[in-house]
């Protein structure tokens, strides 16, 4: 549960965790709330941290970047491991015990009102921190359909809030190894004034359309097509990140709208000053919040550029 | 001059595809992946192109799946809506 595998695409969805793991863990929460499990939690991310070399360095290449004065510590793996840890317990107590076990707020709800009121659609863009899930149970204010990004792995068996509750997915989901890579989807869903949550901080297996901002002091490639997206609907962009404040409490907060313009054609190039504000935003949340960063990977790894990119995008 | 290749010329004029010709984009050619070479990004420009030059709108993926394959089928979706 703890941490998630790496794929092809240098990180996965995927758990860690058995199936026999999680329904353990399911069970605790039907039988005793959030508290058995988390206690069942300490045990289980101690032992990944301290016997599972292999995954704990997989919290190194952040760690290495958010605390430069130092070399990875253990406990540092270790508090980044459990507050992933915890989340999945939250999202999973959500399903399963309703939303009231949980108290989210939410800073720059009617911001939010008046941007889906312009009728151009909008665009979520929000991150792997926090719990971006609790987020997403908590927009029925907005009165729109919410269409939902979402690549989800064959055999990926950590289950969503709404699959624990037994009810139809509050959210449509696009599938971004779809046709086209759902970008026809998502069109769609701007156009009739819809919200379309993205994340703004991952590659997607197949999307080579990225473009590098500075992040804890190094490049990294963050995708943009949510901007083109932007560009070409009229939708703005709503950064929203989520935190885990207290036990039982998530902070949702509207960080920033952008504006892109219309127009901006195909270049990459134009789109980096977005790229670069969302990293901004992205880096200050690290400072808040230094162990809900929850890509076991290393963004800076260098990507080879696609030759595609590099014949027109430049 | 006709759709196909009014098309053509707007899709490396607009797409900015350097070092492609009106002639080396065949009528039958994917226009994604394989072929022209266009990939998922592209479509938003491509969507908006269609709109501005000939007027016609591909609204959702049921429109734009058979649609966005070829020049050919490109070229038969925008005759059929500008007719209808």
């Amino acid at each position: 549960m703890p941490a998630a595998e790496r794929g092809s695409a240098g990180w996965s969805s995927r758990s860690v965790g058995s199936r026999l793991q999680h329904r353990i863990f399911y069970l605790l929460i039907g039988l005793g709330g959030r508290r058995p499990a988390y206690a069942l939690l300490y045990l289980v991310v101690l032992y990944y941290v301290l016997f599972r070399p292999s995954l704990r360095r997989r919290s190194y290449p952040y760690l290495r970047r958010r605390f430069p004065r130092q070399p990875p510590r253990l406990v540092d793996s270790f508090r980044m491991s459990l507050a992933l840890g915890q989340v999945l317990v939250d999202r999973a107590t959500v399903g399963i015990l309703g939303p009231a076990a949980l108290r989210v707020g939410l800073e720059g709800r009617k911001e939010l009102i008046d941007l889906v009121a312009e009728g151009r659609g909008l665009i979520l863009m929000t991150a792997h921190v926090g719990c971006w899930q609790v987020a997403m149970s908590a927009f029925d204010f907005l009165q729109a359909p919410v269409n939902l990004l979402l690549q989800r792995e064959d055999g990926d068996i950590d289950r969503h809030y709404f699959e624990h509750a037994g009810i139809e997915s509050p959210y449509r989901i696009i599938d971004p190894r779809g046709f086209l890579g759902g970008t026809l989807e998502m069109i769609a869903a701007l156009k009739r004034g819809e919200v379309l949550s993205v994340m703004g901080d991952r590659m997607l297996g197949n999307d080579r359309n990225g473009i590098e901002a500075d992040f804890l002091g190094a490049p990294v490639r963050f995708p943009y097509s949510a901007y083109k997206l932007a560009s070409a609907t009229g939708a703005p962009v709503a950064i929203l990140l989520s935190a885990k404040t207290g036990p039982d409490v998530y902070a949702l907060r509207l960080c920033s709208v952008l504006r892109v313009p219309a127009g901006l054609g195909r270049k990459a190039a134009d789109f980096a000053p977005f790229a670069a504000r969302f990293a901004e935003i992205l880096e200050q949340y690290c400072g808040e919040h230094p162990y809900q960063f929850f890509n076991f990977f290393d963004l800076w790894e260098p990507s080879p550029a696609s030759p595609a990119n590099a014949r027109s995008r430049k | 001059m006709s759709v196909k290749e009014n098309l053509k010329k707007i899709l490396i004029e607009g797409l900015n595809l350097e070092d492609i010709t009106v002639d080396d984009i065949q009528d039958d050619m994917p226009l994604f992946g394989e072929g022209l070479g266009l990939d998922s990004l592209d479509v938003v420009e491509l969507i908006v192109l269609v709109q501005k030059h000939f007027g016609v709108e591909i609204k959702d993926m049921e429109e734009g799946r058979p649609a966005l394959q070829t020049v050919n089928t490109l070229a038969d979706f925008i005759e059929k809506r500008r007719a209808a």
